[in-house]
């Protein structure tokens, strides 16, 4: 077993923060891409059409691309200083690879005027576009070189942890169910491991499709089946959203118990809720193409079974899992624990409004209005973000300082889940009127009032944004006064 | 905000069931809030908890079961027989619908079709639904401004989708999925006699 000295633990500290610190740049900068959509929608701010659908690509995949990086980022240090040494030059060549991909996203974008949407479905930026061929070449080579980056990261800490623990299924927790003595797993590498596994299909499909997409940019007589290039497309997407979430589960798993003083031990059930998570993770992405009505019917069924199962792992063992962990501890709601509470509550409520939503029978009036943003981004922001932040924390507090009070943080904190949840509810309020999704503004629509609809709740939305930004501000003074403490303490 | 509709639509029923769902989320948050402030050894307290979760998995495994079997069969994919009495042809094409009663007997792209369509109300009629480009989304909504029902319009396919009009009136048919630059623009309107 390799031992992991303190220099060591040093070095990887470094590169966390390093992630930490360019997540902090990039995180109000894509909310506040998304502010002016919102503005635009409320007719406050007019904004040309490339112009807004620009920013919304940018905002989809920056927001999409950034958060699986710090919670991919968060997993490798946990593991990195906790469990197995990982390679340093592994962590950095992936830091460097997917900052290039996204200052080259940003070009493509912000610059180049690609607008083809975050999941830019085929043969959409080949037909009436109005950016230039060369800047879908670029976005799409800057996505490849992150998928890349994100790939060989992935690759490395499962081969660190398989060597650990002595083979693959031993990651999965499959020696649980023989009979016999074997090493105790940690439910973060349980959890890492059903996290990651998927995203290894999700980045090689990922690029495959962005391969066919470069082909036809340059052979422009060469096309595809748009409805292959669409079950790519959500298999892509839909997994990189969903691992992002359970990355950010692992660190739940792996750091509650310091605060509860609870061992959160893995055992069969764990074992094979966490393997049945696996499949949903795999399949749940056909509930996007419900409304393709040429999918088979019996794969449609299917997309709703496995969406409806997921949420039976999902709560029975892990939300159960972390009352368990509380219920009775002792233990004082600092901010740490605060955020996984709160980030749990975000993941149920997204999550149900998201089972109501891969019901069929309710996707037929639901989808893509504004419904579907309303519950990703309950998930998102009200969900892995709060974990993102109970991490950062965390991370800037150290060890000690985080079990100690942080009431800035926590004033943060409030303003920054008041704020959400309000905008979140103009979201809702929107799609049960109908208000459809990715529409730069709604002047068009004839039909009632969901124009007025539309643009009123529009203009709510930004007022909740505000919030939010404000508290990001508070939670920001708070996580750099605890980083600038420690460093003097250090020194 | 007294505009909002508050009649009894899918989409309200939708919220409806997200709220309820939402406030039982937040009740069990406030409870675990307030239960980290006692002591309990460990295993009796997760004993407790793993009581209440058996509960909590047969319960949830039923409603899921139940709520499949129920919704499953109202699905809006076409059935094994089913007959049309009308049959309207509707092409996107960015950013506008070519829409055209019966069925189409050329290609999408050489479809002529118009931004209107009249069809009759209490029978049943089979859109067929396509792209001359790129993905659509075919969505009809209500004079009230409900989204009653949409396809998706795709290039290369045709997707089938019945609907019967209750009542007579005007329908008003937006596009559901991205297209490009005036997508927010790309709309119809359906005259039900």
């Amino acid at each position: 077993m390799s031992t992991i000295d303190q220099v060591e633990k040093k070095k990887e500290r470094k590169l966390v923060l390093t992630w930490a610190v360019t997540f902090l740049i990039v995180f109000p900068l894509l909310i506040i891409l998304g502010l002016f959509m919102r503005l635009n929608q409320g007719r406050v701010v007019e904004l040309d059409y490339t112009q807004f659908y620009a920013f919304m690509t940018m905002h989809g995949l920056g927001m999409a691309g950034v958060l699986f990086s710090i919670a991919f980022a968060g997993l490798w240090y946990l593991i990195s200083t906790r469990i197995t040494k990982l390679n340093l030059g592994v962590g950095y060549f992936v830091y460097v690879l997917v900052l290039l991909g996204f200052l080259g996203l940003a070009y493509g974008t912000m610059i180049g005027n690609f607008a083809a949407g975050w999941y830019m479905l085929y043969p959409l930026p080949f037909k009436g576009a109005s950016w230039a061929v060369s800047s879908t070449q670029i976005s799409s080579v800057s996505l490849i070189v992150m998928g890349v980056a994100w790939l060989v990261g992935i690759l490395h800490l499962l081969y660190a942890l398989a060597k650990r623990y002595g083979g693959f299924f031993n990651l999965l927790g499959w020696q649980y169910l023989r009979k016999g003595e074997h090493e105790k797993l940690p439910a973060l590498v349980l959890v890492a491991t059903i996290a990651l596994v998927p995203g290894i299909f999700a980045f090689l499909v990922g690029a495959v499709m962005l391969i066919m997409f470069l082909l036809q940019s340059f052979e422009p007589t060469l096309s595809f089946d748009p409805l292959l290039l669409k079950n790519m497309t959500f298999f892509f997407g839909h997994m990189l959203v969903n691992i992002t979430l359970y990355c950010g589960v692992g660190w739940v798993y792996g750091l509650l118990p310091e605060f509860t003083k609870r061992e959160w031990k893995v055992d069969k059930v764990v074992v094979y809720s966490w393997n049945a998570t696996f499949f949903f993770i795999i399949f749940a992405y056909l509930h996007h193409l419900y409304m393709d009505f040429a999918q088979p019917t019996s794969v449609q069924y299917l997309g709703q079974i496995f969406s409806y199962g997921s949420a039976i792992p999902a709560t029975a063992v892990t939300m159960f899992g972390v009352i368990a962990q509380v219920y009775h501890s002792k233990m004082k709601w600092t901010i740490f624990p605060l955020t996984v509470l709160f980030g749990m509550m975000g993941w149920a409520i997204g999550g149900f409004a998201a089972i109501v939503d891969t019901t069929i029978a309710f996707n037929t009036g639901l989808h893509n209005t504004l419904w579907v943003p309303a519950h990703f981004h309950t998930y998102m922001l009200m969900g892995i973000v709060l974990f993102i932040f109970g991490f950062l924390f965390y991370l800037f507090s150290g060890e000690e300082g985080i079990h100690q009070e942080n009431k800035l943080g926590k004033v943060g904190f409030w303003l920054f889940v008041v704020g959400a949840y309000g905008f979140l509810t103009m979201f809702y309020l929107s799609g049960i009127n109908g208000v459809p999704r990715r529409f730069a503004d709604y002047q068009g629509i004839e039909a009632g009032q969901v124009k007025e609809i539309g643009a009123q709740l529009a203009r709510y939305a930004a007022m909740f944004i505000y919030v939010v930004l404000l508290g990001l501000l508070v939670m920001y003074w708070s996580l750099f006064t605890k980083l600038l403490k420690r460093k003097e303490a250090s020194a | 905000m007294s505009s909002i509709t508050i009649l009894m639509t899918l989409q309200n029923l939708a919220g409806i069931l997200t709220l309820a769902g939402a406030t039982i989320v937040v009740a069990v948050v406030i409870f675990v809030l307030l239960s980290a402030s006692e002591e309990e050894d460990k295993d009796t307290a997760k004993h407790k908890v793993y009581a209440v979760r058996t509960k909590y998995f047969a319960i949830l495994t039923l409603v899921l079961v139940a709520g499949l079997i129920i919704s499953l069969r109202l699905v809006p994919y076409p059935r094994a027989g089913s007959v049309a009495d009308e049959t309207v042809t509707i092409v996107g094409v960015q950013w506008f619908w070519r829409m055209g009663n019966g069925e189409m007997t050329t290609g999408p792209v050489e479809f002529v079709g118009s931004n209107e369509v009249t069809v009759p109300s209490q029978k049943n009629i089979k859109f067929v639904v396509t792209s001359a480009d790129v993905n659509h989304g075919f969505g009809i909504y209500d004079s009230k401004g409900s989204l009653l029902t949409q396809t998706q319009a795709m290039p290369q396919y045709k997707n089938l989708l019945y609907y019967k009009f209750d009542n007579p009136g005007e329908y008003y048919v937006v596009c559901m999925e991205y297209c490009g630059q005036t997508h927010s623009y790309m709309v119809g309107k359906i005259h039900v006699q």
